[in-house]
């Protein structure tokens, strides 16, 4: 009963909301009735301005613009001077007019109310003339946004410094001027009842699976909210299993990274308001990967990502494996360490476990202070925490001095993994098997482990097996993944969802010292 | 059909692989050195045809009904009534196998790791984990056994070059003091092991890649049969006369790894990893049982028997059997006179291949002759 309720509850405001949409459709030709529904729409909007004045003197028209949206100096010069011009001829039309004496790029001719308030909300002025039931939609569109800067969230010892910003349309031209080909694309569409934010969805033709951009429209297009206010909204509306604490589209603030993800086949999904794109799909290995990687040396950036795996297990694992091992497993200790640590747990009266689940707590609330700390007060917090909690913890007996290391090391471990987004769900399911390792030892850490990778093998991002290309296993793909190949390696692109386009570059790259020079 | 992912034949035969050997490598070497002695290197090789065997039957099978698993086509060779009732009879014997599977791990785990803990915790933990992946499907049991295979195969790289050290070739020897006899004896014992891989005909319908089922299925017995040799050869090499006082000597054999004084006691690790590949394996029977029982009673889906049917195992597993010796007995005269693996991996397959053989060709004929 409680249900029904609430269906038919749902379904009034869904009435209301249809209601309130009812705006008479096209232009009328009169102008006052025009401006009449304008006004009765735009009520109590002081940022709203309907300039009257006369073109060439005789035909009456409208500048309706928004306030700080618009360029207001462009508009006087090139609109109103020009326009407001007497003419000694009285014949002469009004509409040629504008085509001719208009020194703006962009006029888009617009027929409804639905199109004006469009137009409008972007900052482009619109122009109403008497007697005409077309409208012109000036683009002077111009508003204060923030310059293109480096990304703080992704930073790169090499590469490029330049990261997305706020504005869809300076995203979009990042891509552009990084892919010149035609045969990239962009679909635009608008989503949210109120904020009506534009959405770019970028692909390159002939390298995105065509289903696969349809899939992401259709799931898209099934979007119905208020509003969305940054990338992560759609991210939760629209990714494959709603549940799962790993992230399944890849984000990123960097336009290198986005435009290598389009030429793998992928489709990046730009909002407007927000830096941050999603690349999608994407898979845990990829996770990994920095945009650097492929700047420097094969060896190195291989080397590197083994590094950033180790790690990730360290982060996952270690506090459970010192749990688990000082409670339960003491004879793999070298003798000589095990001492030092049964000296130094000597004075600590909790067990293993609750030592690690204190200090591993408290380490994630500074970390979450830290970024939430005003930046007057971020250093002197970062001494206390660093130096006097950890030191005095020992000191108090409340903790020995291993684990001590053990959280720190394990604090600094999860940050080697590039993707944000990745750290946090990793450093989540340590508590989990923390306390499988204080309960059950190395069986418990197995069992989290298997529960782990048992979960990531069922997930799925738009179709594609999350721990492809390792299971199931894609040889070729591999050499992306396990380790980074030299580029005249990577022959073919990574196979993610039906037919694809596979070869990436001619097939003999590898410099030849013999053949060149000279 | 009701399993709708797919497998490649590669991940079947890693399957495979784990659901044979993950509870062999413990328990094969001590049971066949009861009678083939310093020759049981020798009975992995001598088994390994029956397993050779089991998987072209089933092959074979499966070319007939290459859509169907053995619950479906022993309803179109026997009957329905008939079909339905060897299928009643496998899935008895399935779900039997699997209980003790389980309750094996439990034991061990119990046994030589966490004593104070009730097994009862262990086995259900275990059954969650499991239904959890057979949940997943097909699909998912096919990736973690990719992604387990490497790091179960290079463990066992690791013990053995590490034990290296303390082997004693000479232990081996005499070859074949009595003859073939012991190690044909330590062959039988094998079977049990070796007719399991029957179960493949769960499997063979639901590959991509058919025409490969049949290699990567043999070659899955070939590495089984190698691996098996190899633990067999290193455990007599390692222990010699006394291999018969371990429950699990190739096990023990890590504790004997001694390098750079750091790198001892290794056995915990081992055993993490022993789990995984265990985990495999009691997932891959456990699906069988799902499936077969979903397909015996005519379900649209698996995956609503998983947790009812781990239920059933769980219980099943707990109270198997009184105790260790009861356990011992039954082992005893699982592996030496009545052998229940024997009966679903190879006989049942068999006598529904001749069953098919014969109406298939005979009733061609008839066919022909009305014409």
């Amino acid at each position: 009963m409680f249900f029904r309720k609430k269906i038919k509850f749902n379904k009034n405001i869904n009435k209301k909301q249809q209601d309130d949409k009812q705006i008479p459709k096209p232009l009328f030709s009169n102008l006052e009735k025009n401006l009449d529904i304008l006004r009765e729409l735009y009520k109590e909007c002081s940022d709203v301005v309907f300039r009257s004045f006369l073109i060439a003197g005789h035909t009456k028209a409208q500048l309706i613009y928004i306030k700080g949206l618009s360029n207001v100096e462009e508009m006087d010069n090139n609109v109103l001077t020009p326009l407001m011009k007497k003419s000694e001829k009285r014949t002469v039309n009004p509409k040629t007019l504008i085509e001719q004496t208009l020194s703006v790029a962009e006029v888009v001719k617009i027929s409804s109310f639905e199109a004006c308030i469009e137009q409008l909300s972007v900052g482009n002025p619109i122009l109403l003339l008497e007697g005409d039931e077309q409208g012109f939609a000036l683009g002077l569109a111009k508003w204060e946004r923030r310059a293109i800067e480096e990304p703080t969230g992704e930073l790169v010892v090499r590469g490029p410094r330049e990261g997305f910003t706020e504005a869809l349309e300076v995203n979009t031209s990042l891509l552009r001027r990084k892919i010149r080909s035609p045969q990239l694309k962009l679909k635009t569409l608008k989503l949210g009842r109120y904020t009506q934010t534009a959405i770019a969805l970028a692909y390159i033709e002939d390298l995105a699976d065509e289903t696969l951009i349809e899939e992401i429209n259709q799931r898209l297009k099934r979007i119905d909210i208020d509003g969305i206010l940054e990338s992560g909204y759609i991210e939760e509306l629209i990714q494959d299993n709603p549940y799962t604490p790993f992230p399944q589209v890849l984000i990123s603030e960097r336009p290198d990274t986005a435009v290598s993800s389009l030429l793998e086949g992928r489709v990046v999904i730009i909002v407007d308001g927000t830096p941050f794109v999603m690349i999608a799909p994407t898979t845990f290995f990829s996770l990994f990967q920095s945009g650097e990687d492929y700047y420097h040396h094969f060896l190195i950036s291989t080397a590197t990502r083994w590094l950033r795996y180790l790690f990730c297990f360290i982060s996952l694992l270690l506090p459970s494996l010192y749990v688990a091992v000082i409670t339960y497993h003491q004879e793999m200790v070298p003798t000589t360490l095990l001492l030092t640590m049964v000296d130094s747990r000597e004075v600590v009266p909790f067990p293993a476990l609750v030592e690690a689940l204190l200090m591993e707590i408290t380490f994630e609330g500074l970390r979450e202070a830290g970024l939430r700390l005003p930046k007057q007060v971020g250093a002197a917090v970062s001494i206390v925490g660093a130096l006097v909690i950890g030191q005095a913890a020992v000191d108090a007996g409340l903790v020995s001095d291993h684990m001590v290391m053990v959280v720190a090391i394990t604090g600094i471990a999860s940050f080697t993994i590039p993707r944000y987004n990745l750290a946090i769900p990793i450093r989540l399911l340590r508590f989990p098997i923390m306390l499988l390792a204080g309960t059950f030892g190395l069986v418990g850490v197995m069992i989290g482990l298997l529960a782990i990778m048992t979960h990531l093998s069922t997930l799925r991002s738009f179709g594609v097996p999350y721990l492809s290309p390792v299971a199931p296993m894609k040889g070729r793909d591999m050499k992306d993944a396990l380790m980074r190949a030299p580029l005249w390696k990577l022959n073919t692109r990574p196979h993610l969802t039906g037919e694809y386009n596979k070869h990436r570059q001619g097939s003999n790259q590898k410099p030849h010292s013999d053949k060149g020079g000279e | 059909m009701i399993e709708k992912g797919k497998i490649s034949a590669l991940q079947m035969g890693l399957l495979m692989y784990h659901a044979i050997l993950a509870t062999g490598i413990l328990f094969i070497p001590a049971t066949v050195f009861n009678v083939a002695k310093q020759d049981i290197w020798i009975s992995p090789i001598l088994a390994s045809p029956l397993g050779f065997l089991s998987v072209y039957i089933a092959y074979k099978l499966n070319k007939y009904y290459p859509k169907d698993t053995i619950m479906q086509y022993s309803k179109h060779i026997l009957g329905t009534f008939w079909g339905k009732m060897l299928g009643l009879l496998l899935l008895l014997l399935l779900i039997t196998s699997l209980s003790v599977m389980f309750w094996q791990y439990g034991e061990y785990v119990v046994s030589e790791f966490l004593p104070h803990t009730p097994k009862s915790v262990i086995i259900g933990m275990m059954v969650i984990l499991c239904a959890f992946a057979v949940h997943g499907g097909l699909e998912v049991l096919g990736r973690l056994a990719g992604m387990v295979f490497p790091v179960f195969f290079l463990l066992f790289l690791v013990i053995i070059i590490l034990v290296l050290p303390d082997v004693e070739v000479k232990r081996m020897l005499p070859v074949m003091e009595n003859g073939l006899m012991p190690s044909l004896k330590g062959a039988w014992v094998l079977c049990t092991w070796f007719a399991q891989f029957g179960i493949i005909y769960f499997f063979l319908p639901f590959l991509t890649d058919r025409e490969k089922g049949l290699k990567f299925g043999m070659l899955s017995v070939l590495v089984v049969t190698l691996t098996l040799v190899v633990t067999n050869i290193i455990v007599i090499w390692l222990f010699g006369n006394v291999t018969e006082n371990f429950n699990a000597p190739f096990m023990s054999a890590s504790r004997y790894i001694s390098l750079a004084e750091f790198l001892s006691h290794l056995e915990s690790i081992v055993m993490a990893i022993w789990i995984a590949g265990t985990f495999i394996k009691l997932c891959v029977f456990y699906y069988v049982v799902v499936i077969g029982t979903a397909e015996w009673l005519n379900l649209s889906d698996y995956r609503s028997l998983v947790l009812p049917m781990g239920f059933l195992i769980g219980v099943f597993a707990m109270q198997v059997f009184l105790n260790s010796a009861e356990a011992a007995e039954h082992f005893r005269i699982v592996s030496h006179e009545i052998m229940d693996t024997l009966v679903y991996g190879l006989l049942i397959p068999i006598f529904l291949l001749i069953v098919a053989y014969i109406r298939k060709t005979i009733f061609k004929h008839k066919v022909r002759r009305t014409n």
